[in-house]
């Protein structure tokens, strides 16, 4: 989309934007840098646009943290408690936005999901069916959870269980990893071609079900160390 | 700018501080000098009120009207209310909406009770000053849900005090370190209050405080320490002289003082003066205190473990450990802290005032000083509605930075439905029923077929950790705040209301009110003597079963009348023909004490 006639006009329009309090330029900026009043968020700005990013896979996480910090230091309630109402009201808004910009930059996964969303194509909530490349490790772990339920022996049981947590976040990491390094090689690219939306998308599947599963055999874990 | 003032709500002492040039202060009592004032209010039947340290001391005498911890009801319902809370105090009949207490001869709710509270502070902070003070900064458990927080700014408002935040009060702890040691780095925060638990884990870095975890128990303090030690006692006494409420109330407060020498003392005597002046002596030592609320402490390990884990580091990365709250003098709490996180905490802020020293310096910030500062927090339980089969489907995950706010879409389900109904709860459990119900509302919809109605709902918590919610159709673009009745809350009108009565009706009917506390007054003799007559019938004397018998009756009739001169009259009676009979039985309680003791040393 970026390029687009859309996107074009959405950035003539910020760029016109004035401070509703003191009539001076805005930009995209939160807060007006004249009079410092909070600013509404512009219609059809993206998360990387709340923090000044240009749309990239790649985050420098350094980078983003001392933008965010930067962000919150002029947006947040506690820097406009003494102003009016309205003033309180975007600041309020802003700073959801930036804390929501933040949280989903940061992380990997999630920014990867919210690339899916801005380019159309959304992961679903629900992916019942088991990743092919998995199938092997799925099968295993579960193998070790039934054994589990139906041990005479917790001990060993929870030994092999927690070999399988062990193996299934080592996979995770390897996973995320890959994942962070086709960023780079997507962003090279242009980052917006089907195939690498498809890819995208597929890895990212992987990687949710490998959370839940994850998940699944942490809580046995817990359930394991607390006795009811 | 006016004057903000910070203060630390406490469940058992409260204190209020501000910001100076050279640093936050606490601000004292202006006529004693104490510098943290008892949560304690007392309602005696004239209708006067009493706080803070005097109110302490009437909890022997006057245990039912003198609350002690209310801070542990905020935000709560009658079915919160445990069978502990109700040997402790009496509650208004009811199940639905907030807990009342009853009290001085009438029902009174928390927010309305730590009202009393802020405004004896507020009056310290307008001495101290010399000049008017309306605007604070309320410091709250970090675990508290929306309806805590809520009723938390309840309790500001009917003290004629304009809160600006609410504060986490491991944050405000966290602040008052970071500003005296420059700290950077990951920092744990254990907090062991009077009636609650919290951790937090903050980044600190260049002057913002990032809350990156929290998790806690809102049901778990150094009260509750207290509690077991006592309960030794009591179970030491016979039951009659156990259940009785003055009693118990000496012996919690003597409890409370023997866990506070055992921090420094191997050893420790209790000793309880009965109404007759004999003495009960009763030694504890650190071991078997420590063996009576090890489980307790135990339990704080685990919410420890969880805020490490939703932070995403591990024990070898916290940089500082902050203990905050008396009860972490205890020695046993020191040494699990140690054991959770593998570092001695840190102490050189006193930990009952380190929490107001923060709320003092956010104050500060809010006025606009100290522009380097900021904190970030977040939510520290999990937000949601209920959607189809009772199922509990989150918005908002606990742990999130706060302000925060989630679009969602709603439409019908059937045909001409003319309302779409909603159900906001928190909590991290599947189940909706499981978790802890905040509100309902209920959103009119012109009746259209199933599906096509749309309504955006923008959930938004503020900086305070509270819930708003906002509506917009989007066929009609109308936008609207939505009228949230809340679960265990109270209502604008009856705040509105209760800021009324206690301007015009401060003179209320004296006369109904003697009448009801005579009335609480005769049902409690009448139910212990009852008791007690079943107890120790061995305990009597010939013709006193008949004396008493008497007095019983003639009080009972009296107090189904409506003359509280008379049911004093036989209340009094009743008091003088039960005397011998009590006396009695104390003295059992105390040869089977001194028995039980001679055994012990041999």
């Amino acid at each position: 989309m970026e390029g687009s006639s859309a996107s074009l006009m959405v950035r003539a329009e910020t760029r016109e934007r004035e401070c509703w309090h003191c009539s001076a330029r805005t930009g995209l900026a939160l807060v007006c840098g004249q009079c410092e009043a909070p600013q509404p968020l512009a219609a059809g700005v993206d998360l990387f646009a709340v923090l000044g990013l240009r749309r990239r896979l790649v985050v420098d996480p350094d980078d983003l943290e001392r933008r965010y910090h930067e962000a919150s230091r002029v947006v947040h309630p506690d820097r406009h408690q003494t102003a009016g109402e309205r003033d309180r009201t975007f600041s309020l808004a802003a700073s959801a936005a930036v804390n929501r910009a933040y949280r989903t930059l940061r992380d990997p996964i999630a920014r990867g999901r919210y690339w899916l969303e801005l380019h159309g194509s959304p992961l679903g909530e629900r992916n019942n069916q088991v990743p092919p490349a998995l199938a092997e490790l799925v099968f295993e772990t579960q193998e070790h959870l039934a054994e589990l339920r139906g041990a005479s022996d917790p001990g060993a049981a929870r030994e092999s269980i927690e070999t399988a947590y062990a193996d299934i976040d080592a996979r995770l990491r390897a996973l995320v990893a890959e994942l962070e390094a086709r960023y780079a090689v997507w962003d090279a690219a242009g980052g917006e071609t089907s195939d690498a939306l498809a890819e995208l998308k597929r890895r990212l599947s992987e990687i949710a079900y490998l959370n839940t599963l994850r998940d699944d055999v942490d809580e046995t874990l817990d359930a394991l160390r607390t006795p009811s | 700018m006016d004057r903000v003032v910070g203060i630390d709500l406490g469940t058992t002492n409260s204190l209020v501080a501000i910001l100076e040039d050279g640093g936050p202060r606490v601000l004292p009592d202006p006529d004693t000098g104490a510098r943290l004032l008892p949560s304690a209010v007392s309602f005696l039947p004239d209708g006067e009120v009493v706080v803070g340290e005097r109110a302490r001391q009437l909890a022997a005498e006057r245990p039912l009207d003198t609350i002690l911890s209310v801070k542990r009801f905020m935000g709560l319902g009658p079915e919160h209310v445990t069978d502990e809370d109700r040997r402790r105090y009496r509650f208004a009949e009811g199940t639905s909406g907030v807990v009342r207490f009853l009290a001085g001869g009438r029902e009174r709710t928390a927010p309305e009770v730590s009202a009393y509270v802020l405004r004896e502070l507020r009056r310290w902070a307008e001495r101290a000053l010399d000049e008017p003070v309306s605007k604070a900064v309320v410091t709250v458990p970090a675990y508290f849900n929306d309806s805590q927080r809520q009723a938390t700014k309840d309790a500001g408002r009917l003290a004629g005090l304009e809160i600006l935040r609410l504060v986490n009060e491991p944050t405000a702890a966290a602040l008052a370190y970071g500003l005296d040691k420059g700290a950077e780095g990951t920092v744990a925060v254990y907090d062991l209050g009077g009636g609650t638990f919290d951790i937090s884990i903050l980044k600190l870095r260049a002057g913002i405080f990032e809350v990156l975890a929290t998790n806690g128990d809102t049901r778990l303090g150094g009260d509750d320490l207290d509690t077991r030690i006592a309960d030794v006692l009591l179970a030491e006494l016979p039951p009659a002289l156990a259940q009785h409420p003055q009693i118990r109330s000496q012996v919690l407060a003597m409890a409370e003082r023997a866990k506070r020498a055992l921090s420094d003392q191997s050893q420790t005597e209790l000793e309880l003066v009965t109404p007759d002046g004999k003495p009960i002596r009763r030694t504890i030592r650190r071991e078997e205190f420590e063996a009576l609320v090890r489980d307790l402490v135990e339990r704080t390990t685990r919410p420890c473990r969880q805020a490490l884990k939703d932070a995403g580091v591990e024990p070898a990365d916290i940089g500082e450990v902050v203990a905050v709250g008396g009860s972490t003098r205890v020695p046993l709490v020191r040494r699990t802290m140690e054991a959770i996180f593998g570092r001695v905490p840190l102490t050189s802020i006193d930990p009952d005032e380190v929490v107001a020293l923060g709320a003092g310096i956010q104050a500060g910030i809010l006025m606009g000083g100290r522009r380097d500062m900021l904190l970030l927090d977040v939510i520290p339980l999990s937000l949601g509605i209920e959607t189809m089969g009772g199922v509990f489907t989150r918005l908002i995950d606990r742990n999130v930075t706060i302000p925060v706010s989630v679009k969602e879409n709603f439409t019908t389900a059937v045909d001409n439905q003319t309302s779409v109904d909603v159900h906001v709860l928190q909590g991290e459990r599947e189940l909706a029923s499981d978790n802890r119900s905040l509100a309902r509302f209920s959103i009119p919809i012109e009746p259209q077929p199933a599906g096509v109605p749309r309504l955006d709902m923008t959930f938004l918590v503020d900086a305070n950790g509270i819930l708003s919610v906002t509506a917009t159709d989007l066929r009609t673009g109308r936008e609207r705040t939505v009228e949230v009745k809340p679960s265990y809350g109270l209502t604008d009108e009856q705040i509105e209301q209760m800021l009324e009565e206690s301007f015009d009706h401060a003179e209320d009917d004296i006369e109904q009110r003697q009448l009801r506390e005579a009335r609480v007054d005769a049902d409690t003799i009448l139910h212990a003597t009852r008791t007690s007559l079943e107890k120790h019938a061995r305990s009597l004397e010939p013709g006193e079963a008949e004396r008493i018998g008497g007095a019983v009756a003639a009080l009972a009739a009296a107090r189904d009348g409506d003359d509280h001169l008379r049911i004093r009259e036989c209340y009094d009676e009743l008091s003088q023909a039960t005397e011998p009979f009590a006396r009695r039985i104390m003295d059992v309680a105390l040869r089977e004490a001194v028995e039980g003791r001679s055994l012990e040393e041999l």
